[in-house]
C-alpha cells in the first residue's frame, strides 16, 4: 500500500507525555468529593464454615461509616460465569481470597485498622486442592448444592476418525504436559470509586477492560438489589495494564457498589500489591495428555488432546478458555482428525480468568513440545516437520475456520534463517535451538452475542476532530492505532485527533479490549466513520470549489482539485462553511462495525474470527549443566500481522509478549500450598526484570489481510503463545532432558540432568 | 501505616541521645529494610532517627587496608576502582543488591545490622576478615563480624549503639576474592544461595601473571592446567556461605583442606563436597534444600576459581566474565 502517511508510521503513543510526566490519573490517583475509603476482610481458611461475625467493634470505631458482611447482600446476589460467585459469603468460605466482610471509613487507614476489630469464628472444613482428586467419585462437593466438582461445560470437539488414524499412523509421539498458575502483574492494581445520585443511578469508576459488559454486570446488580430502572455510568480511569485480568467484574466492585448504597456516599476500594496477587484471577493450571501421529513423510494424522483446568472455588469467563485452546487444536497446522475434551473443575484454590493468550499457551505448549517429540520419533528436523504441515491460506480447518491472509511458513523460515538454525541445532553442547509456531484469532473473536465497536466521529470548526470510540486503551496503545487511521483517512495530523474512550455515557458499545481484536475492531470501525465523514466533507469541498468529488484530494489539511492545485480549501474552512450557512450543519458521523465472524456451533464448529494470526518463535539457550540455569542467548518472534499499522507499538506488543512468555516458560509461578498463596510478592513472584531480557528480535511478516483496517490483523496476545515451548525444545536440543511441567526451573532441568546420567551410566 | 517521628542528626552523639530512653525507637539508614517492615506491620516505631546526615559514618579510606563507614551507598562502594580490584569479592556483591534505585540509597551498614541470612554483603566481609567499629555512649569498641552475627536478624549490637563502620585488613597482589549470588532474576532478587572466597596463593616471589595470548580467551580451568608445574599452593583461604544456615557461616572445614595445598581444579571441586557438607540448607519456597547444597558445591569451585583467576589475570574488569 503506497502513499500513505501516517498508517505504516512508527508514531509515538498519545499517552506517552502524560504517563512520563506523570499526569495521567490512574484509579489510585482519583479523588471524588466526600469519599470514603473500602477495605475487605478475607478468608482465613480456604474452606470453611463461619460460625460467627462479630462487627461491632469495628462499627463502633470513629471514623467507619458502615460494615457489611455475607448477610447485607440483598437477595441472595451472585455473579460471575456462572453466577456461583456472592461478592460477600457468608455460611462457607471455599478459599483464601473470599471476601467475607468490607469496611468503609473515612481514611484508609482507618479501614485497615477496622479490618483487624472484626471479629470471625471460623470451623475449619478439608480443603481439595488438586482437581485430579476433586474429580473423583465420591469426592466431597465445593459448591454443595451441585452433583459434581466438574463444571456443566461441554467442552468437546471431535473431527474426523482419531481412532482410525493412530491405526494408520506411522509414528506416534505422547505424553502429558501440565501449566501453573501465573498473574498478570498489572504496575496499575485494580480499584474502583463506586457512587449513586440522589435517584439511585451508579456511576463506576473504574480501571476495567470491558465497559460496556461490566455495565451491564452492574446494572443486573442492581436490579438485583431492587433498584430497577436506574442508569450505570462506567468511566474508565487509566488503565495500567490489563492483560485480561480486568476482563470480568470482580467482588470488590460490587462491594464498593453495595458500601456506597449503604453510606450514600462515593466509595473507593483500590486493591495493595499483596491484594492484587491474592484477589485477582490467574491463568489457569492445566494438566493434559496429548498424543499426535505422522506419516512416513512426517504429515500430522492426528491430534488428540484431554486436558483438566483448575476453575478454582468460582467461576468466571475465564472457563470458557478452553473454546480458545481449540483455536490451536483443531487448526494449529494441518490436521485432518482431532478428538479435544476438557473439564474444569471446582477447587478450594483461587478462581481463574482470561490472561493474555486466553488459554492458547497452554494448549500450544503442549501441542509444540510434541510435535518436537513427534519430529524425533519420525527422524524429520523440528523445523522440517513444521514447514511441512504449516497452514496456507485458502485452507477451511475442521473447526471451519476460513483461513485468508496467512504468513506461517513466512514467520517458520525467517526464525531458521536468523536463528542460524541448521548451523546450531544438534550439536548437544549445553547449547541448543528450539521453535514453536502459533495460530491465534487475529480478527477478533465472537464469544459474545456481539463482537462489534461503534465509533462516533465530529469534526469542529477549526479542523479538529474527537473519536469517540467504544475500545479501551490499556496501554496497548489503541488510541495511537485509531488516531493514525483517522488521520490517513481525513488526510489530518494524528494531534489533530483527539480519542474520547472512557465513559459508557458517551462511548458507543464495544465488547471489550480481549482476543487481540481492538485494532481490527475498533480499527475498522473507525476507519468506517472517517470514511463517512471524508464524504459528507468532500460533498460541501465540491459544491465550493465547483469540481466534481472524484477530482478532489484530501492531504494536509487542504482539500484540492487534482486537475487544478490552485482550487483548494482548507479543511477547516469546509467545516466552517458547512457550520455557519443557512441550515447549518455540523459534520457528525458513526459506524458500528460487527465482524462478520460466528460464533461456535453446537459441535464447536463456525468461523471464530475473520482471519487468523500466525506467527514462529525461535530461540537459543545455554543451559548451564552444573546449575541448570538457562540463558538465552538470542530471540526470534516473527509474527504475521496483516499490516504493521504502527510498527514501533507492534514490536511493543511482540516484546512484552515475548517476555511475559519467558517469564511464564522460566520462573512465573504462583506457589499455593494447600489453598494459601505463599508468593504474593514481586521479591518470591519472579517477574522477569528489565536485566533479565535477552536480545530480542521482533520480526514483522506483513500478509495483507483484506478485512483488516489498511490490511492489519490481531497482535496483542501472540507475542506470549510459542514462547515456552519454543524454550523448551530449545532446552531439549542442548541437553538432552524435555521439561514438561512449566516453569522450567533450573532445579527441574537438574534433576532431569542427574537422571539422565544416572539411566546412561 | 501510623505514623511516627523523624529525626536527622548531624553526629553520631546526637542520634545515640535521641536514642535513649526510647523503647519504641529506630535507627534508619536507606530505609530499605525498615520501610519493608513498616509497611508489613511488623515494626511501628514510634521514631525513626536518620542515620544519613551524619558525616562520620560516611567515610571511605584505602589506605593500609579497607574502611567503609556504615551508611556509605552501596554506588559509592561499586563505582570505587580500589574496592574492584582488590576487595573484588565485595564489589561483585554490591553491584547485585537489588536494583540501581535500591543501591542508590540503602547500606551495607543497614544491610549487616538487619542481618538477614540472605544478605549479600556478610560472605564478603567474612572472607575479607572484616571487623566492625561501634559506637555507644560509653565510647567505641570493635569485634570480628563473624563474632557480631549473633543469628537471624540478630546482631551484637546493646541498645542505642551504632554500627561505625567496617574495616578490612590489607591483602597482597597475590590474593584475590569473589562472590557469587544465586539467583532466579537478574536483577531484584535476594541470593537463593551465596558463597565469597579470598584466596592467597603463594607465588614464591615470582610473577605467576599469566601473560600470553591465550589468557584473554581461555578459560581458568585451563590456565590452571598449564600452570600445573608451578605448584602453585593456597597460602590462605576463606570461603564463606549465605541462606545455607541461619547466620551467614564460614566453612571453615573446607577452608582446612584447602589451605597449605597445590591448587587444581580437581581439589577445588572436593572443597566444594566438603563445604557442602557443612551447610545446612532448608527447604523453602525460594529453594529446595537438595539443590541448595548441589548449589554450594558448584559455587564454592566457581569462586574459588574465580579468585584464583584473579589473582592469575588481575585485569579482569578489562575482560568479560569467562566463567558464566
Ligand atoms: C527492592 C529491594 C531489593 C533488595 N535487594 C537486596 C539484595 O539483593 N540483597 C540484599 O542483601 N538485600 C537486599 N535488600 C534489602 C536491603 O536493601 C539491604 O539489606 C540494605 O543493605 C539495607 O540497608 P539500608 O541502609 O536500607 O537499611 P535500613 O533499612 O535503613 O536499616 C536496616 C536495619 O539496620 C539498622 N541500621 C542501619 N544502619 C545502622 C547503623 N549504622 N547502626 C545500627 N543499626 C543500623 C536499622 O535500624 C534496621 O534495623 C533489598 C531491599 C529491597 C526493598
Amino acid at each position: 500500500m503506497d502513499g500513505l502517511k501516517f498508517v505504516g508510521q512508527r508514531v509515538p503513543k498519545k499517552d506517552a507525555p502524560l504517563k512520563a510526566t506523570g499526569d495521567a490519573v490512574y484509579i489510585q490517583d482519583l479523588k471524588v468529593p466526600g469519599m470514603l475509603h473500602g477495605k475487605i476482610l478475607y478468608s482465613k481458611y480456604p474452606h470453611a464454615r463461619i460460625v460467627k461475625i462479630d462487627t461491632a467493634k469495628a462499627l463502633a470505631l470513629p471514623g467507619v461509616k458502615a460494615v457489611l458482611t455475607g448477610a447485607d447482600v440483598p437477595n441472595n446476589f451472585k455473579f460471575g460465569f456462572l453466577k456461583d460467585n456472592p461478592p460477600l459469603k457468608s455460611g462457607k468460605v471455599l478459599s483464601t481470597r473470599d471476601e467475607i466482610a468490607a469496611v468503609a471509613a473515612v481514611s484508609l487507614e482507618i479501614a485497615e485498622e477496622a479490618l483487624d476489630l472484626i471479629e470471625v469464628e471460623y470451623e475449619e472444613l478439608p480443603g481439595i486442592f488438586d482437581p485430579l482428586t476433586a474429580m473423583k467419585e465420591g469426592s466431597a462437593l465445593i459448591h454443595e448444592e451441585l452433583k459434581s466438582n466438574v463444571l456443566k461445560l461441554p467442552w468437546k470437539f471431535v473431527h474426523g476418525d482419531v481412532e482410525a488414524a493412530k491405526k494408520e499412523s506411522a509414528f506416534i509421539a505422547e505424553d502429558t504436559f501440565s501449566t501453573q498458575w501465573v498473574t498478570h502483574c498489572c504496575l496499575g492494581t485494580s480499584g474502583c470509586v463506586a457512587t449513586f445520585d440522589a435517584s439511585n443511578n451508579l456511576t463506576v469508576y473504574s480501571n476495567t477492560q470491558i465497559p460496556s459488559l461490566a455495565q451491564n454486570d452492574f446494572l443486573e446488580a442492581l436490579k438485583t438489589f431492587g433498584l430497577k430502572k436506574k442508569r450505570v455510568r462506567v468511566i474508565q480511569a487509566v488503565i495500567g495494564g490489563g492483560f485480561g485480568s480486568k476482563l470480568d467484574t470482580y467482588a470488590y466492585e460490587y462491594i464498593a457498589i453495595l458500601l456506597a448504597l449503604k453510606t450514600r456516599k462515593p466509595v473507593k476500594i483500590v486493591f495493595s500489591r499483596e491484594e492484587e496477587f491474592l484477589a485477582t484471577s490467574p491463568r489457569q493450571c492445566t494438566i493434559t495428555k496429548i498424543s499426535q501421529g505422522c506419516d512416513k513423510d512426517g504429515r500430522l494424522t492426528f491430534r488428540e488432546m484431554e486436558m483438566v483446568l483448575d476453575n478454582g472455588a468460582y467461576t468466571s469467563w475465564g472457563a470458557t478458555t478452553p473454546s480458545v485452546m481449540m483455536v490451536p487444536i483443531s487448526s494449529l497446522y494441518k490436521v485432518p482428525n482431532i478428538k479435544y475434551t476438557a473439564k474444569c473443575v471446582y477447587t478450594n484454590n483461587t478462581y481463574c480468568q482470561a490472561f493474555r493468550g486466553y488459554g492458547n499457551p497452554q494448549a500450544t505448549f503442549a501441542i509444540e513440545s510434541c510435535l518436537d517429540q513427534l519430529a524425533e520419533k519420525a527422524g524429520i528436523d523440528p523445523h522440517e516437520i513444521r514447514r511441512i504441515n504449516a497452514n496456507e491460506p485458502g485452507e477451511l480447518t475442521p473447526q471451519n475456520f476460513k483461513i485468508t491472509s496467512c504468513g506461517m511458513k513466512d514467520c517458520i523460515e525467517e526464525v531458521v534463517k536468523r536463528l542460524d538454525w541448521k548451523g546450531k541445532r544438534g550439536k548437544a553442547d549445553g547449547r541448543g535451538v528450539g521453535m514453536a509456531s502459533l495460530i491465534h484469532v487475529g480478527g477478533a473473536a465472537r464469544v459474545y452475542k456481539s463482537d462489534g465497536c461503534g465509533t462516533i466521529i465530529k469534526v469542529d470548526d477549526n479542523g479538529k476532530v474527537d473519536v469517540i470510540t467504544g475500545s479501551s486503551e490499556i496501554g496497548q496503545g489503541s488510541d495511537t492505532i485509531i488516531a493514525q487511521i483517522v488521520a490517513e483517512v481525513l488526510g489530518v495530523g494524528v494531534d489533530d485527533i483527539n480519542i474520547i474512550n472512557n465513559d459508557t455515557d458517551v462511548c458507543p458499545w464495544d465488547v471489550g479490549a480481549h482476543a487481540s481484536r481492538t485494532t481490527f475492531v475498533a480499527g475498522n470501525s473507525a476507519l468506517g466513520a472517517a470514511e463517512k465523514i471524508r464524504d459528507q466533507i468532500m460533498e460541501i469541498a465540491a459544491k465550493t470549489l465547483g469540481e466534481p468529488v472524484e477530482a478532489l484530494e484530501m492531504k494536509d489539511g487542504i482539500i484540492f482539485s487534482k486537475n487544478d492545485k490552485e482550487k483548494n480549501i482548507p479543511f477547516g474552512k469546509v467545516l466552517r462553511k458547512a457550520h455557519y450557512s443557512l441550515g447549518g450543519r455540523m459534520l457528525v458521523a458513526e459506524n458500528f462495525y460487527d465482524p462478520p465472524n460466528e460464533n461456535f456451533d453446537q459441535t464447536f464448529r463456525g468461523n471464530l474470527s475473520v482471519t487468523y494470526a500466525y506467527g514462529a518463535h525461535g530461540v537459543e539457550v545455554e543451559v548451564d549443566k552444573e546449575t541448570g540455569q538457562v540463558k538465552i542467548l538470542n530471540y526470534i518472534a516473527a509474527h504475521d500481522v496483516g499490516k504493521a499499522i504502527n510498527p514501533m507499538l507492534l514490536e511493543g506488543q511482540i516484546y512484552g509478549g515475548g517476555l511475559q512468555g519467558i517469564g511464564y516458560a522460566l520462573g512465573e509461578r504462583m506457589i499455593y500450598d494447600k489453598g494459601y498463596l505463599k508468593n504474593g510478592n514481586f521479591l518470591d513472584y519472579k517477574m522477569p526484570t528489565v536485566r533479565d531480557v535477552p536480545p530480542v528480535q521482533a520480526v514483522i511478516v506483513e500478509s495483507d489481510e483484506h478485512a483488516g483496517p489498511f490490511g492489519a490483523k490481531g497482535i496483542g496476545e501472540p507475542g506470549l503463545v510459542p514462547t515456552a515451548p519454543a524454550i523448551a525444545n530449545a532446552i531439549y536440543d542442548a541437553v538432552g532432558v524435555r521439561i514438561k511441567d512449566l516453569p522450567i526451573t533450573p532445579e527441574k532441568i537438574l534433576k532431569a540432568l542427574k537422571e539422565k546420567a544416572k539411566q546412561n551410566g | 501505616m501510623k505514623g511516627y517521628e523523624y529525626h536527622k542528626p548531624q553526629t553520631v552523639k546526637e542520634a545515640i541521645d535521641l536514642m535513649e530512653g526510647l523503647e519504641n525507637a529506630k535507627y534508619i539508614a536507606g530505609g530499605t529494610d525498615v520501610m519493608v517492615l513498616i509497611r508489613q506491620k511488623k515494626l511501628a516505631p514510634a521514631r525513626l532517627i536518620s542515620l544519613r546526615n551524619i558525616g562520620d559514618l560516611n567515610y571511605m579510606e584505602t589506605e593500609g587496608g579497607l574502611r567503609i563507614g556504615s551508611a556509605v551507598t552501596y554506588n559509592t562502594i561499586a563505582k570505587n576502582d580500589f574496592v574492584q580490584r582488590r576487595y573484588s569479592a565485595l564489589a561483585d556483591a554490591v553491584k547485585k543488591v537489588g536494583s540501581l534505585q535500591i543501591r542508590n540509597v540503602a547500606t551495607m551498614g543497614g544491610n549487616i545490622c538487619n542481618a538477614a541470612p540472605s544478605a549479600d554483603t556478610a560472605c564478603p566481609l567474612l572472607v575479607l576478615d572484616a571487623s566492625v567499629i561501634i559506637a555507644g555512649k560509653t565510647g567505641e569498641r570493635e569485634m570480628s563480624l563473624d563474632d557480631f552475627f549473633l543469628g537471624p536478624n540478630k546482631v551484637a549490637l546493646e541498645k542505642g549503639e551504632i554500627l561505625k563502620g567496617f574495616t578490612m585488613p590489607a591483602f597482597g597482589e597475590n590474593t584475590g576474592s569473589a562472590y557469587f549470588k544465586h539467583t532466579r532474576r537478574q536483577a531484584m532478587d535476594l541470593p537463593m544461595l551465596g558463597v565469597a572466597a579470598r584466596v592467597t596463593i603463594d607465588i614464591g616471589g615470582s610473577e605467576v601473571g599469566c601473560k600470553d595470548a591465550f589468557c584473554t580467551v581461555d578459560s581458568i580451568s585451563n590456565i590452571l592446567k598449564r600452570l600445573e608445574d608451578e605448584n602453585l599452593v593456597c597460602e590462605d583461604v576463606r570461603i564463606a556461605m549465605g541462606v545455607v544456615a541461619p547466620r551467614p557461616i564460614r566453612a571453615r572445614k573446607a577452608e582446612e583442606a584447602l589451605k597449605g595445598k597445590v591448587i587444581s581444579e580437581k581439589l577445588f571441586e572436593e572443597i566444594g563436597e566438603i563445604a557442602a557438607s557443612e551447610s545446612q540448607p532448608r527447604d523453602s519456597i525460594r529453594g529446595e534444600a537438595w539443590y541448595r547444597r548441589d548449589m554450594v558445591k558448584v559455587l564454592t569451585k566457581r569462586a574459588i576459581l574465580k579468585a584464583v583467576d584473579r589473582v592469575i589475570r588481575p585485569d579482569d574488569t578489562i575482560w568479560p566474565d569467562r566463567l558464566w
